[in-house]
């Protein structure tokens, strides 16, 4: 083994050695899903916000409310595993018992924001879009945009 | 009429007639409304596409294809507005006869397989699937994904 041999594998064992500071492969895979989830429920809330401005057709609510009802369900369980990183704050695992009850009752609010859509159409849903939207009560706690 | 009310009017005209060119604030909202339902295809086939690929365990597989389905059904009525802008191709409305069978084909292999997802599971889903993205067929005629 000469020199220059010696001293790249010095630095790839001290590479190993430092590499739980940066993000894994499957880690990049846990942050990229659950960015896929928040970026639906993104675009999700602005077209129902199209549609309570008259911008987009009325009757597409019951739909916008039944995929935003998908995507919370799937939200909780895509933070589960402790992987920092993306726009999450460590908080959301410091403070989980915190971080899951918002997630869980934001995901039944929008279940019943789903079945109110399907029942009544956009006059029946407008009334409960305060309680329901409280994105920026967990985003500004538990999300440090980048 | 006064003169200038005459060249009023007619400027007024003018305007209207190459008001086509320019993208009104209603056009915009006709774009961002397709660019919605556009990124959440986006967003929910990279989820399911990691399920796919075992990176992710599948408990949501079905939700994420319902989405999928769900968004499809919403689509072809938000590209039925003869709107140019975003990264849609002229040819979605040139090529409308193609364009709308691609969109139908999609809604309904989409609701087909999110009836096999919930009936019979995530497993006999896969074989499925492609039904329910058909993305690049259509991608590829109607996008230009190096506008914005």
């Amino acid at each position: 083994m000469n020199r220059l041999t010696r001293f790249v594998a010095s630095v790839a064992v001290v590479a190993a050695i430092a590499a739980p500071a940066a993000v894994r492969a499957d880690d990049q895979d846990t942050i990229a899903y659950r960015e896929d989830i928040m970026k639906t429920l993104g675009d999700q809330a602005a077209s129902i916000g199209m549609i309570i401005q008259g911008k987009a057709p009325a009757e597409n609510i019951v739909a916008h409310t039944q995929i935003l009802a998908l995507a919370a369900a799937s939200a909780l369980d895509a933070f589960e595993p402790k992987v920092a990183g993306g726009e999450s704050k460590p908080e959301v695992w410091a403070q989980w018992a915190d971080f899951s009850k918002k997630m869980n009752e934001f995901s039944m609010a929008a279940a019943d924001l789903a079945k109110t859509a399907k029942a009544g159409g956009l006059e029946a849903v407008k009334p409960k879009m305060q309680a329901t939207m409280t994105c920026k009560g967990c985003h500004d706690v538990y999300r440090q945009k980048k | 009429m006064t003169r200038f009310a005459k060249l009023a009017g007619s400027v007024a005209i003018v305007a209207t007639m190459l008001a086509p060119v320019v993208a009104s604030a209603d056009d915009k909202d006709v774009i961002d409304y397709r660019q919605h339902l556009m990124n959440t295809l986006d967003h929910q086939s990279g989820a399911l596409g990691m399920i796919l690929s075992g990176v992710i365990p599948d408990k949501h597989m079905a939700d994420h294809i319902e989405i999928i389905s769900l968004v499809a059904s919403l689509s072809p009525k938000a590209f039925a507005p003869h709107v140019e802008g975003g990264q849609s191709k002229p040819e979605v409305w040139s090529k409308a006869a193609d364009f709308d069978k691609k969109m139908k084909d999609f809604v309904t292999g989409s609701a087909n397989v999110t009836k096999i997802a919930r009936d019979q599971g995530p497993t006999e889903a896969v074989n499925h699937i492609l039904d329910a993205l058909p993305c690049k067929g259509c991608h590829d005629l109607y996008r230009d994904p190096s506008k914005k």
